[in-house]
This record gives C-alpha cells, structure tokens and sequence, in this order.
C-alpha cells in the first residue's frame, strides 16, 4: 500500500517536473522579459518563465500563480476570460480575471512555441505559433485542435504539394508539416483576420481562418504584426524596420522608416500609428502615411526619413514587444519589463 | 631562576665591551640586509588560499582568468570620443597595456581588439564584423560614424564604451608568474609601469586616464606607504622631545632611542635574511616596534636614573637595572611575541607575514632594549649635578603617586570598578555591531578623496560595469551545455539570484545563449528561450566562444556570474547565502554550484576567514599572556589584575571600531592583537612591583604606591609618548593608516590607563585580607 502510494507520488512528480512547475514569484517579474499584453477592463501582461501580471489600474501589477514555467508569447482576454499561449506549445485558461490558471494544452515534444492567440467570443479561438502551428477550440479551449493551412504557403510551394497530395497523402501532410512558415500575428478586425508571418506572409481570411488568401508583397523578410487602420488601410510591420501600407484593396506600399531595428507592433493612436521594435525603437507616423520604392542600399546611417515619420528610442534600448492604450495611458512590454510610454 | 640572572648578569657585564662589539657587528651586517630591504606587494597574499571558495577560485583560474584585472578608463575631457585624437590614443593605450610586462595578453580587451564584434540581423541571417574595421582611419570622420554605428550594434555601451561615450575602456588580466623572470609577478613594479607608461604618457588636457585593480589599488598603497617614513621620523623627533623631558640629559635621551632604532634594523634585516619583503600593508609594523622599544628603554633608563639617584654608580645602577628589570620585560615581550605569533593561525599570507614580522620585531627588543641597552648605559658617567636634580623631582612626584595610589584605596576602587563595569557592558553591547569586511565603496585601504577612489567612481557611475562580481561556477560532466535540463537549471537559478537585493545584473552561458537563440530566429525576442532541441542548443551555444569566460573548454564547468550593487558585508553575505539556500533546490549528483570566483568571491572568502578568524584570535592572544603571566608571577591573582583591564580595553576598542564605522578586515583585525600584546607591557611592569612586595607581606596599598614611585612615571610616560606619536598616523595618506592610528592611540593610552587606575583597584578586592584601607578611606 505504501509502495503503491510512493508511485503514485512519483509518476506525478515526473509529469509535473517536465515543464509544469509553479512559476517563481519573482520580485523583479515586472522588469523581467514580458512579451505580450491585452486589455480588458483590467490588464493582462505575460512573458518569459511562466510570467503572468494583472492590474486593475495600469500602474500596480501583481504576479498570478501560474502552472508553468515556459514562457509565455500572447495572450487575449474575452470578458472575464483570459488566455495565454507560448513555448511548449502551452495554452493556459483563467476564467477569474487572470487571477488563478490551469493548463488547457502543453506538448513539449511538440517543440514548436504558439506565438499569438485571438478569440472572436468566450468560446470560439485559434492559437497560431512556429511551423505553421495553428490550433482551434469551439469550447473555450476545453478542447483544442489541430489545423493544417497549405493556404498560407506560397502559391508556388501550394502547387508543389498539390502534386505530392495526389500520389501520396501521408507524405503530403508531412511535407506540408516541415514546410509551413512561422506564424507571427494574427488580428481580428469584424468578422475578417489578418495574419502576419515568416519569408513575407500576409494573408486575410474572411471564414474564421479556415481558408486563407495570400497577399503579395514585394518584401521576403519576416512580418511581425499587421493591423488594419481604418475600413481602407491595413498597415504591416517587420524585419529590419520593414513598413508596408495598403490602401483601398492596392497594392502594400513601402513606407521608409530609416530605422533597421526590428519592428514588432503597430499600435494606432488618435492623431498618428506608432510602431515598436527592436532597440526600444518606436516609429511615430502622421496618416495619410509617406510611400516610396523601397531602396536596396540604403544605409541607415545616412538616411532621413520622409516628412510625416520621426523616430524616438527609449532610454535603455529594451526591445518593446507590444502596447496597449488602458485608462488613458500607452502600456508597453519590453524585454525590460512594463513600461508607460509617452502619448503622442 | 635568580641564578641563571646573575650568571647572566655577569656574564653579560664582565665582558662589555665584548657584547657591544657583537651587537655593532650583528647592527651593520643586518643593517646591510635592511638596505635591501624590498617593498613588496601580492594578490594572492591577500586571500585565505585554503578557504573552500578560494580553492574552487584557483581550481578554475586557468579557464576563467582571475579576480586579478587592471581596468583602464580612456576619457575624452569634452566629453565626445569620437574624435581622431582619442582614437588614436586609445589605440596607444590598448598597445602600451599589451606590452606592460605581467599582463595577459591574450585578455587585453577594447574597442580595438579582434574579439570585439557586432553582430545584426538581416533578411538572411546573421552579418557581422569587428567593430573597428582592419581599414579604420582614425582621420575620416565616415570611418568614425561606422564605428559608432557599429559599437551600438555590438551592445557595448556601458561595457566597453561608457553610457554617456565619454570614455572607453581597456580591460586587462594579469598573470600570477612574471613571464620574463618566472618568479611571481612584482605587482608594485606593474603598477609604476600603469602610472608612468599609461597615466604619465597619455593625460593631458583632452584625455583623462582612469586606472583602477587590485594591482593599482596596492601601487597607490605602497606610495602612500613611502610617507610611513616621514610620519616615523615625526614619531621619533616626538620621543626623542619627550624622552628628554623625562630624562634631562641627552645621553638618556639617545641611548634608549639608538637600542630602538637598532631593533627595527635587526628587524628589517631578519626579514630580509628570511627572504620576505615587507608588505605595504604591513609597513606599520616597524614603527610598532620602535614604539615597543622606547617603552621598554624608558622602563630601563628610569630604573637606571632611580638607582644612580640613590647613589650607585652608572655601572652598578645598570646591573641592577637589568637585574630588576629582565624578568617583567622579558615577560612582557615575551607575551607580545607569543601574542602576535598567535596570528600565524589565520590562513591568509599578509596576516601570517604580519605575525612573523611583528614577533621577530618584539624579539629582538629583548636584546636591544633589555641586554645592550643597560650594557651601553653602564658606561655613563652621571655627574653630582645630576643626582641632585632628579633627587628634587622624586620628592614633587611622590605627592602625585601618592594621590594616585587613592585606586587601590576601598571606596575609589569599588568606584572605579563600578565605572568599568559599565563600560565593559555598553562597550561589548556596542561591539556586537562589529561589521566584517569593507564598508564603503571603492578601495578601503585610501581616502575617498584619492584618486584611485575617483577613478572608481567616475567607472561605476559612467559605466555599467562594476568590478564587484562574484562568480558562482557551475560544476558538472563533460558536454553538460548541450542538455537542455543543466541549462535550465542554471537559468532558474541565475534568476532566483537576479532577485536577491543586492544583485544588480546577472549573466550566464545559459542566458547568452538565449539572446543567441533569438538571434537565431530573427532576432525575436519571443524566442529568447532555451530550446528543448538539442541541436538548436547546440547551434546557439557554439556561436559562444569559451574566451567569453562562460564556459570552458569542454563545458564542464559554466560560471554564473553577479555583478553586485556594492561589496559591503552585508551585500555579499546576503548573496552568498542566497547561493546556499537556492543551490539546493538545482544541485544534483553531476552539478554542483560551487562559491565563488571574481573579486566579490575573494571578498567572501575573505570576510568568511576574518570572522572566523577574529574569536580564535582573541583566544590564543588572551591564552598566551594569561599563561605567561601564570607562569611569571605563580598566582592567579597577579594574572587576573593584568588580564582583565586588558580584555576591557580590547572590548572597547572594538566598541571604538563600531563606532568609527571600521570594518574587520584583513588590515584591522590583527590591530586587536598587536594593542594586546602593547598594552600587557604596562600592567607586568607595574604588577611585578606589586607582587613582589605582596610577596613579602606589604599590603595592597603600599606595594601598588612602591609600584608607582619605581615604575609608574615611565608607564605614564611611554603611554602619552607613543600615544602622541601613533596619532600623528590621522594625517597619514592612507585610509588604513589613519584607522590603525586612531585604534592604536586609544589602545596605547586606555590601555595605560586601566594598569594605572583599574589594575590596583581590582587588587585592592582581589588581596581583600591585605589592606590598610579599613580605617584610612
């Protein structure tokens, strides 16, 4: 009987010791690497080490015990309801206001990291990540399945599988496992997604995300955030200061922004869109926003940027991974930690 | 034992002109050592090598360098560096830094060494280079613009190139064993080399050069140590004043003087002999014992005077003088000897060469001061005028003794005892603060105001770098960076670390390689994780080579390493049991998390081995001169009246260190024993008096007045004269200098103090059967 017990307390340590250990309360978790945060009426901020904060306020933070200790890459609140996903190919649940979590999904073996999540309602999401990882639940997570979208590749690589498909389907499911491009942002805007990705992907599903249409753009580097800013304009961000606009169904447009830090998130404000990145860099654009053809050799050093665009960096160069506006304030996340931007 | 003194006796003045003749030629051959004497300065005597962190420390030293570095901050006076004349000579300086002999080349690091590249992100991975171009032209402003382009894209500022890139910095480690000569690296002979061939060369008025390490640090101490001699030959005028004084005549005056000199000589050329050099650290010694020496010669020129007052010629009056005087002082130097060889227990060189110089120095007064001293004396002629004037000044201080001797009388004794008392106890309530280690910033043995301080401080606050890192080295099996459980584990472990107060910024192979791994996928700070595959691990963690000093060659070994906000005590101490306690949670059969490395690390040991060091020391001190004066005097009493006025002034010292906000250090902690081991002289002198008139049958009061008209006027005397002279060392240069002179001045006088007030005021309860008092207070 013992015996029968110590085994038991075993195994469950076993499970528990892969990736599920408590995260370390940490006094210095509001400096630490925080890579998303959402807003409700209450805030939601989460990072690396199993990190997850809540505030009422935007100003006083305080660490939720949390069942893990993967990082945490994004995160989406819906109500009362918060989720948030990251390496481990984790999904966490907290139906309190980000107060107390479980676990919805976790498969190390996976190896593959979510990257974002979004949800239309309480019930109804996709989590998307690394290799094309994209996961739906139609039950507020209690159930999470896996999706395959060769619909994001590009046409000439969809061709290709096309032809393995017809010989052989088990191959081409894995081929289309091993070819799919990281999956960077996704947002919501009505009924329609936009989606931001690896080697130039920016695609828009009008059904949920079950099928996707590619955009074309004159750009192969990685995309990290696309954001439409009006009925008319969808604005995208990436690699090496990477700017792209597109207007009244044309074609995506370079913005110079004379910056090659990394660019992660767009945030639209009342008067101007800020971009974040890299380097605690943060583009400020006035709209309508300066188009050019983009130039190759193009140093930064030398360059100025077009009127309508300045470029400010925090004081301690954190990389800012994202912003939200909350009771009157920008809050960003950085890989320092929380911090207030200044408006406009 | 009166036999072996008078066959001594004797032997010794039956053949005078014999043993001045051998003390002349022992003199000029160990003067001729002295000559050669060497100022002589080492890290590593400075750490308690045995201490389990300093063997981890020296374990690894050869992977991960030492705590051992010279840091050279190149400052532009308006503030910019990116101008052609201060790349032109940082580059000299990084050059001139290369060839110092003693420095390790292959560590020299600056904007101008291969090793400092920058690495971005592009469309197709990585591109990079170093960050001064092979055909950088110091003249084309472009080639300027590049580089700054280039420095923020290596993330050195505040590492290498200062927040504010008014300054950029050299770094350097040195090497223990001078490759050129293959004997241990002369640190004092780097560090002129700093100051002439960097300072001297390159500052002017558009660039400022800031050295700072341990090997500069010790430099400046031992230049500082070069005004020891101005302030012993201050010490000296000052005595030779004040002997006069005592003596009113010039031969009294000299001789005393002379027999102390010549002790220091033999002292010096004894080390020598030994083969030591004398540490700058420890350069007080020779000062303490001339100090020593004049105390024991004015007991022997007042017993001297005494006896020729009363009549006897100088020959007779300088054997009984010896004769008197060879038991108590012998005893006395005896227990300092024992006492300050009682130091030889603490496992750190300095202390240990401190033990040996100071024993040897006290030693040697025993033959100068106790033998060649009445010797030279007995061929004094002391005239008719002579006699007279002093027979004038017995009469004017026997009225003064005989007040003073009111101590032993019952009711200023229970007073006297009473106000002891109280000051034992709020003394030893204030000892208990007694901080271990450094108590403020930069280095404690200069002033704050000095420039190795300033250059200290102008590098931590424009930089981000601090020199205070402890570095806790992960221990584990071959090939260990690779799994991802041992990378994790020291990741969690650096950030528990992170958290504690006191711990400014951590870094590890395990968060490098992080950083890497995002950089890895496009410089996406939401992967900067340790991947679970081990092939990414391994392609992460091969772009960091092992002369970053995070891994070793095979990655058996990771160092994690702190930078401290500070090197207090109580900072280090807090981190390091933080160590103790998280370690627990990750160590493993095949991972260990051993303290400590980098300078923090020394300063732990170090700390760790003074505190341990500082009860056992006491002990042995106290045990030494508890036993020689059990063994002297052959009663329990006589022991307790000399110990316990000493233990009292020794809690009040410490009491005094407190208060002057002193740490225990590897340079004050001896500063205990050696008052010990001055102060005991005052009480034997005076007690041997005393006991051997309570021997007889005198009472309490009557042998302590005896005591005070044979030898009270000498002990009064050589505690303001070597008081006034030690407090000559508050202007010294030094910081520690100025510490030891407060300290050792309140020793020498409260030490005199309690053999003169509280001595017989413990006797007087001590003998309660033989007292004249019952009637006459």
């Amino acid at each position: 009987m013992k015996n029968a017990l110590a085994s038991v307390l075993v195994t469950s340590a076993i499970t528990f010791s892969a990736s599920a250990q408590e995260a370390f309360l940490a006094p210095l978790v509001e400096q630490s690497v925080l890579l998303d945060v959402a807003a409700s009426d209450y805030l939601v901020v989460v990072g690396e080490r199993g990190h997850i904060l809540t505030s009422n306020n935007g100003v006083d933070f305080t660490q939720s015990a949390v069942p893990t200790q993967s990082t945490l890459t994004a995160t989406a609140a819906v109500g009362d309801r918060v989720w948030a996903v990251g390496h481990d190919a984790t999904i966490l649940h907290s139906a309190d206001r980000g107060q107390s979590w479980q676990t919805q999904m976790q498969e190390p073996d996976l190896e593959r990291p979510f990257l974002d999540i979004v949800f239309w309602d309480q019930a109804h999401g996709i989590a998307i990540g690394a290799y094309g990882l994209f996961y739906r639940t139609l039950d507020g997570g209690v159930n999470w399945r896996a999706e395959r979208h060769a619909t994001l590749l590009d046409p000439m690589d969809q061709e290709y599988l096309e032809q393995i498909r017809e010989e052989d389907e088990a191959f081409y499911q894995q081929e289309l496992d091993s070819i799919l491009p990281h999956l960077n942002r996704v947002t919501r805007a009505g009924e329609k997604l936009y989606l931001a990705g690896e080697a130039g992907l920016l695609a828009v599903s009008e059904d949920q995300g079950r099928s996707w249409v590619r955009f074309d753009v004159d750009y192969t580097g990685s995309f990290f955030d696309v954001q439409p800013l009006d009925e008319n304009t969808i604005l995208a961000v990436g690699l090496r200061g990477n700017m792209f606009v597109r207007r009244e169904q044309g074609d995506w447009e370079y913005v110079n922004t004379c910056s090659d830090s990394t660019l992660n998130s767009v945030l639209p404000l009342q008067s101007e869109v800020i971009a974040m990145g890299n380097n605690g860099i943060i583009i400020h654009a006035q709209r309508p926003l300066p188009v050019s053809e983009p130039d190759p050799y193009a140093s930064s050093v030398t360059c100025e940027p077009p009127a309508g665009i300045t470029m400010e960096q925090i004081s301690d160069k954190a990389a800012i991974l994202n912003a939200v506006q909350f009771d009157g304030k920008v809050i960003a996340v950085t890989a320092n930690g929380i911090k207030q931007l200044n408006k406009e | 034992m009166s036999r072996i003194i008078h066959f001594l006796e004797h032997l010794i003045f039956g053949n005078r002109r014999l043993v001045v003749g051998l003390f002349a030629l022992l003199t000029l051959f160990l003067g001729y050592q002295a000559s050669n004497m060497k100022l002589d300065a080492g890290f590593e005597k400075n750490i308690p090598l045995n201490h389990p962190y300093m063997q981890t420390y020296m374990k690894h030293r050869k992977d991960f360098g030492g705590a051992n570095n010279v840091l050279v901050s190149v400052c532009d006076r308006n503030g910019n560096i990116f101008n052609q004349n201060f790349f032109d000579t940082l580059k000299n300086v990084h050059d001139q830094l290369f060839f110092i002999n003693g420095v390790n080349r292959s560590l020299v690091v600056s904007l101008f060494s291969p090793s400092t590249r920058f690495t971005e992100i592009v469309e197709g991975g990585f591109a990079g280079g170093p960050v001064i171009p092979a055909d950088f032209n110091s003249a084309n402003p472009r080639a300027l613009e590049l580089v700054a382009a280039n420095i923020e894209k290596a993330n050195i500022v505040g590492r290498q190139v200062s927040n504010d890139y008014s300054c950029a910095m050299v770094t350097a480690q040195l090497l223990d064993i001078d490759p050129q000569t293959g004997e241990s690296l002369n640190t004092l002979a780097l560090a002129g080399e700093l100051e002439s061939k960097l300072r001297g060369q390159f500052e002017n008025d558009r660039i400022s050069i800031h050295v700072i390490g341990f090997a500069k640090m010790i430099g400046d101490v031992a230049d500082g140590a070069k005004d020891v001699v101005m302030f012993f030959a201050i010490a000296i005028a000052i005595t030779a004043v004040m002997v006069y004084f005592f003596s009113r005549s010039i031969m009294l005056t000299i001789l005393p003087l002379l027999c102390s000199v010549i002790a220091v000589v033999w002292q010096l050329g004894l080390l020598t002999v030994l083969g030591f050099g004398l540490d700058p650290m420890s350069i007080l010694v020779p000062f303490l014992v001339f100090a020593i020496g004049v105390s024991h010669g004015v007991q022997m020129i007042n017993a001297v005077e005494k006896r020729a007052v009363s009549g006897m010629g100088a020959k007779h009056a300088a054997m009984a003088a010896f004769h008197s005087l060879l038991i108590p002082g012998g005893i006395a130097l005896l227990s300092d000897t024992v006492g300050f060889l009682t130091l030889l227990v603490i496992d750190i060189g300095i202390i240990r060469e401190l033990a040996i110089t100071a024993s040897m120095g006290v030693a040697v007064i025993i033959f100068t001061n106790l033998v060649l001293l009445p010797v030279l004396m007995s061929f004094l002629q002391f005239g008719e005028h002579y006699v007279d004037r002093f027979a004038n000044k017995e009469q004017h201080s026997e009225r003064f003794w005989s007040w003073v001797a009111k101590c032993s009388y019952k009711k200023p004794a229970a007073w006297i005892l009473a106000i002891t008392t109280v000051l034992f106890v709020a003394g030893f309530m204030q000892s208990q603060h007694m901080k271990i280690g450094d108590l403020h910033a930069g280095a404690p043995s200069l002033h704050e105001d000095s420039r190795y301080n300033q250059d200290t401080f102008l590098i931590t606050d424009r930089y981000e770098v601090t020199v205070d890192y402890l570095s806790v080295l992960v221990e584990t099996s071959p090939e260990a960076c690779t799994s991802h459980s041992v990378m994790k584990a020291i990741d969690d472990f650096q950030w528990r670390m992170e958290n504690v107060d006191g711990v400014q910024s951590t870094v590890s192979l395990a968060s490098v390689a992080k950083i890497v791994n995002a950089g890895y996928n496009e410089g996406n700070v939401k992967w900067q994780v340790l991947p679970r595959n081990q092939q990414t691990l391994v392609q992460a963690i091969s772009r960091i080579p092992s002369s970053s000093g995070l891994l070793n060659g095979d990655c058996s070994v990771m160092p994690i390493i702190l930078f401290m906000q500070d090197h207090k005590a109580e900072t280090i101490s807090r981190v390091v049991d933080a160590v103790k306690q998280f370690r627990k949670e990750f160590e493993t059969d095949d991972m260990t998390f051993s303290l400590a490395s980098g300078p923090v690390g020394v300063m732990a040991a170090t700390n760790e081995a003074v505190a341990a060091a500082q009860i056992p020391m006491m002990a042995y001190v106290f045990g030494a001169v508890i036993a020689l004066c059990l063994l002297s005097f052959w009663s329990v009493r006589a022991t307790l009246s000399v110990v316990i006025p000493l233990f009292v002034v020794s809690v009040l010292a410490q009491a005094l260190m407190t208060l002057l906000e002193i740490g225990l250090t590897v340079s004050t902690l001896p500063v205990i024993a050696l008052g010990v081991g001055i102060g005991v002289d005052y009480g034997i002198y005076v007690l041997s008096t005393m006991s051997y008139r309570l021997k007889r049958g005198d009472s309490v009061q009557l042998a302590y007045t005896k005591a005070l008209q044979e030898r009270g006027s000498a002990v009064l005397f050589t505690g303001i004269t070597l008081a006034i002279g030690v407090s000559t060392w508050v202007f010294s240069t030094l910081k520690f200098q100025m510490d030891m002179g407060i300290l050792l001045t309140f020793m020498f006088l409260v030490n005199m103090l309690g053999a003169i007030i509280v001595l017989p005021a413990l006797a007087r309860f001590l003998w309660p059967k033989r007292n004249i008092d019952t009637n006459a207070d």
